[in-house]
This record gives C-alpha cells, structure tokens and sequence, in this order.
C-alpha cells in the first residue's frame, strides 16, 4: 500500500518588541525569574490588557510579506483554559476574526521543486510564562517572565507531503520573517516554535485521515525526524488494522521517537469569545499601506532583481540572499565598485566562511572592493588576494595596497626585475629556446612557468608573457 | 459637605469622627476591614497636601472588589481571604489625589454577584432603616454606610445594577456613569462588558463631584472612551423643555402600591416644575434579565478562572495532590455556592454546542435593547422608572430559588447591557421603608441627568410616606 | 433544554470546580431552573441584528512598545502561597508534565 503524508504546520514567532502584547514589562530574555512582571501579565485581580502598538505593526509586516489579506477589522477572543502557566485562566488570542489570512509561501522542495504552500491565516497572541519540572523536587516551579509575550502564529494549510518539505518550508518561512524585521526566528532561543500535524491516507484517496499533533521540536532537522518516526509509526498502526487515534505527541529528541502524552483528557473546549477588555482592532487602508512600504525588499524578489541587474545565476543568488546581511554585504561591495561576478564569488567564499563564524564581517565592503580591485588591475594574484583578506580582517586601519606592499605581495608585471628574471631563465633554459624558435610555441607556458618559479610567485603571469615574447623574438 | 482648602487639621478631625461613626454602625456588618491608624494615616496626608483638590478631607468608603495597596481586598470571598494588592485602582489614585480619605473597604456580595448581599463569606449586610431586611446588592455594605450617615459618599460597582438597587432600598443616591467614562483598572472583573464603578451620595451634591474625580480616560483601561471627564451638574430653576419618557414595561400593573404611588408622585413633581412626560415603549426590555444572565456569568466565568491558587490567595490542594486537585478544591471550597452556581453557567453557555444557542444569541437580544433605548431618547431627554419592583425585602427572603432574586434587577439590569447612565433617587417611603426613582440618560450624558435629578430631589420630600 | 448530572459534571470539570456529592443533585435542579429561564430568549427572532453590541470606544486605542510597566508595591513573593528560589510553586504529579 503506498501512503501519502500530509502534513501542515503551526508556527508561533516572537515579535521583535521592545515590551510585551498586554503591558508595558520588558520581554528580555534571561532575567531573574518573575521580576518582568506587573498586575497585568500576574493576572491580579482588577489588572486589563492594552495592545502594544509595535506588535501589532510587526505583525502586519508578516502577514504582508507573507502575501496574506490584512483584515481591517480583528477581534481579540479569550481562549480559556487552565495551565500553571497561564496567569489569567486565559490566553489572550484571536479566534474567528484573525488579523490576516489568505497568503502564501514559495520555496524550494527537496521532493517537488518550486512550489507554494498555502498561509490559512496569521494572528496575534501572549505567550505563556514558563514552568521548570526539575527545579525543586515534588514541584513544579512557575516562571511569569515570559507571560504576556508577542507572538504572531503562523498556521500552514495542510499542503506539505513529506517531513523534508516540511523542513525546507520552514526554512523560507524563517527567512522571510528575518527579512521582514518581524523576529528573530531563533528556535535556540525560543522565538520560533513549531506544532506539527501529520496524517497519511491512500495514494490516490481525497480523504484526509485522522491527524496527530507533534511537539517539542527544537530544531527544523528534529521537526524532520519528528515527522519521519511519526508517519512510520501511523503506517505500522494503519498496516497492522488498528486506526490511529487523535492524540498529541512529543518528541524525544534523544531516542528519536515521539510518544503520547500522558493526558487522556478529551480534545480541548477552549470556550472561545470575544475579550470583552478589548474594543476590536481597527487599521485604515493607508496605515496597512504604510507597514507595506515600511517592508525591506524580501528574499524572493532580492533573488530576481540580484539575477536580472547582476547577471548572477539562481545558485549563486540563493546563496547570496540566504541571510539578509549577507546580501546587503555583496550590494555594498559591487556598489563600491566591484564585478559583480567577482564579489558574488568572494561574499558565497571567504566572505561567508568567516560570517557564518564570527557573525560579522571583518573586511568593509570598500576595502574588499579595492582588495579585488588590486587582483583585477594585476597588483596581486588571486593567490596573495586570499591571503591578503586574512590579513585585512585582523584590524580594520590598513588599506589593501598598503597591506599587499607590506608583506610583499605586489605582482611584478613589467620592469627591470621581471626583465631580469626572464633573461635568467631563457639562459638557464637554451634547449627549450631553440626549439621554441623552431616551432614548439607551446612552450612559452614552461617559461612563464619558469618565470613564476624563479620569482617566487611575484611575477605577475599576464606581464611575464610579452616580456617572454620579446627576448625570444630578439635573440638570434 | 464641602471641605474649605486649606483649613489645616481637616483630615485628622475627619479620621477621627469617621471611625467613631465607623464603630458605631458595626452591628450593620457593612465593612471588612477598617482602622484607626489607617484613618489616622489618612487623616495626615490628607492635612499634608500642598494643595487640597476638590474633596478635600471628605471620607470615601470602597466597595471590596475595588483593589487598594493599603487595606485588603476580599471581594467578600474566602477565595481572596488575606490578599493585599501591591497596586492601587486607578479611582483610588484619583480620589487620594483630589484629598479624599479612604475611610474603609465595604461588604458586598461575593464577587459582586448578588441582589442582596447576603452571599458575602462574611455575613449579610443589613439595612440601617431595618435590620431584618436586605440593603439591596451587589454593593450593600457602599449604601448602608452612606444611609447610616457614617460616610456622606462611597463607591460601589455596578454590572446590572448593583448601586441603583441598594440605593433605592436603602434612600440614598446612587448614580451609575455611562460605560467606558471611569476606569475600571483595578475594579476586580466581574462582567467585564457591563462593569461600571459608581456612586453612593447621601445626595446628588454629595455623589457628583466623585463620579467628576474619578472620570476620564485611563490609558491603562482599553474600554475607557477617550471623552474629557464629567463637569458638575447644572443648578436649573426648572424642569422647563425637559421630556420625560415613561417607558411602559417598567410600570407593570401589578408593580407594588407604594412603588407605584412613589412614581406618580414624582411625575406630578416634574409637571408641576415644568417638564413634560409621555409613554413611551422599551418592548425589548422584557428579555433584558434572561439576557444579563447569559452574558454576565459567561464573562465572570472566564474572569474568575485566575483565582486557582497559584500565584496569589488561598490555596487549598485535595487528597490526590497534583495539579488539579489544587485546582478544584481551591475554587471548589473557596467560591461561595452563588458564584459557583455562575462560573457553572456562565461556563455552560460558552461551552462546544451551545455558545451559538446562548451567548451569540444574547449578545444580539443586547443590541436589540440598546437599539430601543436610541430609538425611544430621539424623542424624549430622559427617562423616568421606578428603581426596584418593591421596596427592601427581607432577608432569607429570595435566597432559596436563584431565579427569583435575579428579577430583583428587572428595571435595572437593560440599562447596564446598553451602557447607559443612570440613577436612583430617593423619591419616597412606603410603611418606612425608602423607595427609588430611576432616571436614565443617552450614553455620555450624564450632566443632563444629574441635573434633572437634582432640582428634582430639591423639591421631594423623600421621607414622606408616600400613600 | 436539560441539564443532566453528566452535563454539571461536565461544566465542572471544564471549570476547574469541584462539586461536593451532598450538592449535586440541588446543582442539577438549580442549573436546569436558570438555564431554562435564560431559555426565554429562544423566543426573539434570530434575524436582523448580525452583530453583538458593546459600549465603548469603537476600536481599541494602542500604547506604545515603550516600558512602562506599573510598579508593584511588594514582590510578588509577598502574595505568593508557595514560593522558593524566584519561582511560584505548585505540585508538580498529574497531566501536566509533558508540555
């Protein structure tokens, strides 16, 4: 029997706000345990929810980037249900009447190429604060910190059929947040959080089947490995005549395998209704337009323009916009007057090498353009110009040029030394010179190879070949 | 009772007349918590303001469910035995600023969910005029202080119509604001939509330079209407271009004799001083009850779930000992039988199945409702009703079927689903018991009511026998 | 419409409430009397009005992502029934672990 996976996705990411959804706490991470608290994200009695207004502005930006429909009209919905770390009994969401729904995500599948996945809608709501078993024994300890929260929630329609496309949609959804200025997107850190639902059916068959819920991922490969031992083991269930049962899972990440939870409670009745603390959120046309030009230009139309102006093949521009800074990088450097060809190649090699490290760049845009600059007017072999950005990025003070005459790197390409170093070798070489003069004119790349040796590399190889030229023209 | 700025010593002398009436009036069982040295420490910083603001050294008692860092906050509900809050009620904030004294923390139902307060975890209330009977509820303990005379003013909290009601029982003024002109930040949630702080006055020129305080926006309540704060009442010398509608459902033909003759009364009055009165129809108004008792408990239900035992109250764990048994002992033995009785209902109608039957369903009945009132104010400037079917009942009287006391707030209750102003006055006694006037004004016209209400109460007896 | 003692169980549970044995069966009678009551409204046409109402402002007036949170008067291990090392404590065995 051949099974289809499907699979959709339920992303939660925390908004780059300065303060939380419903108050004015800082959201900082790593503070003592519940000193970011207030009356409001304690859920004291008599405390109320005020929307902060950068949330809201993030949020937009998402949905916009996203390709959603931005809703004029929204409404807050109490979600109600208990939970140590739910302050008020009740989470302050959206339900019926979402910010933004309707968009969609392009990416590259493993499995299908270019494809879109459908975004059924995008909305704001608080996170939860956090809770440590393990903390003191018998308890389990409550901390608020993080109560209150913004969090925008990213629901997928079901469109993925494999958990590796799955990972390679979280990948872009990911991106394009990052570029949009809407999070940080760090799973590391707890501001990007993925839910999972899976289910499998017949090839062929429409029918959706039951669908489980997977959780406590930590990283895109665990979602991936999450779902692959999550469809292995609904075939095995399915194969062997049993139905699956809708049940939530959690994923172990040391033995691989995800498992029920404990709870045999029924399927939550979370009693949504309208907050009556909150008056619906009401944006004009020209405000959402405002967030819309407020967007930097997103990772999908950077590729095209950076493909169409720079002549840059669709390799090298995914690799170029994988991060924002990156691509920022590589416009500055061709900006600062480099081939373009050239820089891509330097910002996808050296560039990104120590990027990916240090998370930074060490060598300005500028002084890599006239690093390459030097390689292009023959200052410096290719050779010299790598060793040179070593150098270049230890200190941010001497110029290329500067650094090149330093350590001695300056090419030699025309000259009384280059001149000496050709007469050298031709002397040292008159078999080869005589044949060459009857005819082996092949051999003029022995003597540039010779020439190259003889000045230990500083020779500059397009100025050797002329000077080669001449003398063996001369003698006779 | 106005105090003069600057008059040094003003605070002290008034600390120190207040707790003696406070301790006078004990038997009432109106306060939960008071006490001289808080009185006394009122009393100096009151005296030591550069510059006293407009109820200087006047003593105001609060309802219980009105959050305050200096006394406890029960909300008269074992639940909330012995909790402090480290915050103040932006009201309390307003009324410290303006040179009031906080005199005292006032008993009311539990949750402010009652009729009658006598579902308090720490006894009845009782009426001052007599003592077997019920003060009227949410907030007895507000209006039998004020009645007692132990404070000229204090603040009691409405959701569908918990300050008029004890008014008119106990013959005082209470005046409920427009929704959205008082912040409710620090106002313990009940029905969230429907909750208004208001005021008890021995008059309206006690009760309106308060609800002037503590008006206006607050940034930390979303649900506040960005509206400059409420002036003071205009002193008219008649009632002359004033309409008043009488809304025919609330003058049923079985309406109690003495209610009855009290509204007659007052409608010649407001003849006699110039106004005119016409009938007018309010036919929605008849659903308002069943309304306020599907939308007020489902907004309690989902208030009251913060109250689990966690973080903050009293905490309770049954005999399996994990999480849930914290849970439901906690609230199971901590909320009184009423307000179970409405986090279950109120949980019930939100509940997978019925929330469309129940909740959306009342929700759009309430439009209907206040769509009436819109209609009925374009012809009319206020209206006119009687606050309460019957004068004070007597205690034990309604509490065993839970239906019965809830028609306790027939005439009151469509006013709070459609956020509208409105007033009790004193208009009247029938066997000695005092009766209530209601007046209600179009939303954010208050001013218009009060005034109306005050050459009116100028011009009443509201001790005389009204038969 | 009836209200069963499965039903008040039920609710109970979804609100966290314990009901003592000795109330339940008054539980039941008293829920059924109010529910039916508010079960009057069965009778206004479901029509016309699509839209609830609310008074207040019209929409929700945002505040600025600038911290400015209310202070609190004391900590909130002041109030705390259990507290210990910065955390609010609660027992720790039932459903819960998991997640």
């Amino acid at each position: 029997m051949a099974w289809e996976t499907v699979i959709g996705l339920e992303v939660h990411v925390q908004l780059r706000t300065r303060t939380k959804m419903f108050c004015g706490n800082r959201t900082t991470f790593g503070d003592p345990p519940n000193t970011n608290v207030c009356p409001v994200c304690l859920g004291l009695p008599g405390a109320l929810p005020v929307p902060n207004a950068e949330a809201i502005r993030l949020a937009v930006r998402g949905a916009i980037a996203l390709g959603c429909t931005v809703h004029e009209t929204s409404v807050f919905a109490r979600k109600n249900y208990f939970y140590p770390d739910l302050p008020k009994g009740y989470q302050i969401s959206q339900f019926d009447r979402p910010l933004a729904t309707g968009g969609s995500v392009t990416f590259e599948s493993p499995d299908r190429g270019r494809m879109k996945v459908g975004i059924t809608r995008l909305h704001v709501e608080e996170d939860a604060g956090k809770l440590l078993h393990d903390r003191v024994p018998g308890k389990t300890a409550v901390d608020l910190n993080r109560a209150g929260t913004p969090l925008a929630e990213i629901v997928s329609e079901p469109d993925l059929r494999s958990p590796a496309e799955a990972r390679a949609y979280l990948t872009t959804l990911r991106q394009i947040l990052i570029y949009a200025g809407v999070s940080d997107c760090s799973m590391e850190q707890g501001s990007l959080r993925v839910d999972a639902n899976l289910s499998i059916r017949p090839t062929g068959v429409e029918k959706l089947g039951t669908k489980t819920e997977v959780k406590n991922m930590n990283s895109f490969a665990n979602v991936e490995r999450a779902l692959e031992a999550e469809r292995e083991r609904q075939v095995v269930l399915v194969e062997s005549g049993r139905r699956v049962e809708q049940v939530t899972l959690l994923f172990n990440a040391g033995t691989g395998q995800v498992k029920p939870t404990r709870s045999k409670e029924e399927s939550h009745d979370y009693r949504y209704f309208p907050d009556p603390d909150l008056p619906p959120l009401v944006l004009t046309p020209k405000w959402i337009a405002e967030q819309r030009a407020a967007l930097p230009e997103l990772p999908e139309a950077k590729r095209e323009r950076l493909e169409r102006v720079y002549a840059l093949s669709a390799t090298d521009t995914r690799a170029l916009t994988a991060e924002a800074p990156l691509a920022r990088y590589f416009e500055s450097v061709v900006d600062a007057g480099a081939d373009p060809k050239t820089a891509a190649n330097w910002v996808m090699g050296d560039v990104m090498s120590s990027y990916n490290e240090s998370g930074s760049f060490p060598v300005s845009p500028s002084r890599l353009a006239a690093l390459i600059g030097l390689v292009r007017d023959g200052v410096v072999s290719h050779q010299a110009a790598k060793r040179l950005f070593s150098e270049l990025a230890k200190s941010d003070e001497e110029a290329p040029r500067a650094a090149a005459e330093r350590l001695g790197l300056v090419q030699v390409s025309e000259g009384n030394a280059l001149r000496g170093w050709v007469d050298e070798v031709l002397a040292a070489n008159p078999a080869e010179v005589t044949r060459f003069r009857q005819g082996e004119i092949k051999l003029m790349s022995f003597f540039v190879g010779q020439v190259m040796k003889k000045s230990r590399g500083k020779a500059d190889p397009k100025g050797v070949q002329p000077v080669l030229q001449e003398r063996l023209a001369q003698v006779k | 009772m106005t105090a003069t700025a600057g008059q040094r010593g003003i605070g002290a002398t008034t600390a120190r007349e207040t707790a003696k009436r406070l301790a006078d009036a004990a038997s009432l069982n109106a306060t939960l918590s008071w006490s001289e040295e808080l009185l006394d420490a009122e009393g100096a910083r009151v005296d030591g303001m550069n510059k006293p603001g407009p109820l200087a050294g006047i003593p105001i008692a609060l309802k219980d469910n009105i959050v305050t860092v200096e006394q406890p906050t029960t909300c008269g509900s074992r639940i909330l035995e012995g909790y402090v809050s480290p915050y103040n009620a932006t009201v309390v904030e307003r009324l410290r600023a303006a040179g009031a004294l906080i005199a005292a923390k006032t008993n009311l139902d539990e949750f402010a969910m009652g009729s009658s307060t006598e579902h308090s975890a720490f006894g009845r209330v009782k009426n001052p005029l007599d003592p077997s009977r019920v003060p009227g509820g949410s907030s007895g303990g507000s209006a039998a202080l004020v009645a007692a005379g132990v404070v000229p003013v204090a603040l009691g909290s409405e959701t569908g119509g918990s300050v008029r009601q004890p008014a008119s029982f106990c013959g005082v003024v209470g005046v409920k604001p427009s929704y959205g002109r008082v912040s409710r930040y620090g106002l313990v949630a009940f029905g969230s939509s429907l909750d208004c702080i208001s005021v008890f006055g021995r008059t309206v020129d006690d009760a309106a330079p308060v609800l002037s305080t503590i008006s206006g926006p607050d940034a930390l309540d979303a649900t506040t209407v960005a509206r400059p704060p409420l002036g003071l009442p205009k002193a008219l010398p008649n009632l002359a271009g004033m309409t008043f509608g009488l809304p025919k459902e609330y003058f049923p033909p079985d309406l109690d004799a003495g209610v009855a003759a009290a509204l007659r009364r007052t409608t010649e009055m407001i003849k006699q001083l110039g106004g005119s009165v016409r009938e007018v129809s309010l036919p929605n108004s008849v659903y308002a009850v069943p309304t306020y008792y599907i939308i007020a408990p489902a907004e309690a239900a989902a208030n009251l779930a913060r109250y689990d035992g966690v973080r903050y109250g009293q905490r309770r764990v049954g005999p399996e000992g994990d999480i849930r048994a914290l849970y439901r002992t906690t609230r199971g033995e901590g909320f009184g039988e009423e307000v179970r009785r409405r986090i279950l209902v109120g949980t019930y109608v939100l509940s997978a199945g019925y929330y469309d039957a129940y909740y959306r369903k009342a929700q759009r009945v309430r439009a209907l409702i206040a769509e009436d009132f819109r209609r009925v104010f374009q012809d009319v400037d206020l209206l006119l009703t009687p606050t309460t079917p019957t004068p004070a009942f007597k205690a034990g009287e309604k509490t065993e079927d839970p239906v019965a006391m809830y028609l306790a707030d027939v005439f009151v209750c469509s006013m709070s689903l459609a956020g509208l102003p409105a007033l009790s006055l004193p208009v009247g006694r029938s066997n000695g018991l005092p009766i209530g006037a209601q007046i209600v004004a179009p939303y954010f016209e208050e001013e218009r009511m009060l005034s109306a209400a005050r050459i009116l109460e100028q011009n009443t007896d509201a001790l005389a026998e009204v038969r | 419409m009836s209200i069963g003692l499965e039903d008040v169980l039920h609710v109970a549970k979804l609100a966290e409430l314990a009901v003592r044995e000795s109330e339940l069966s008054r539980l039941v009678d008293q829920m059924n009397r109010i529910v039916d009551y508010v079960a009057t409204l069965d009778q206004v046409p479901a029509d016309g009005t699509a839209q609830g109402f609310v008074a207040g402002p019209d929409a929700v007036v945002l505040r600025e992502d600038v911290e400015a949170a209310v202070p609190l008067a004391f900590p909130p291990s002041a109030m705390a029934p259990e507290f210990a090392q910065g955390f609010f404590l609660v027992p720790r065995h039932g459903a819960m672990e998991d997640q």
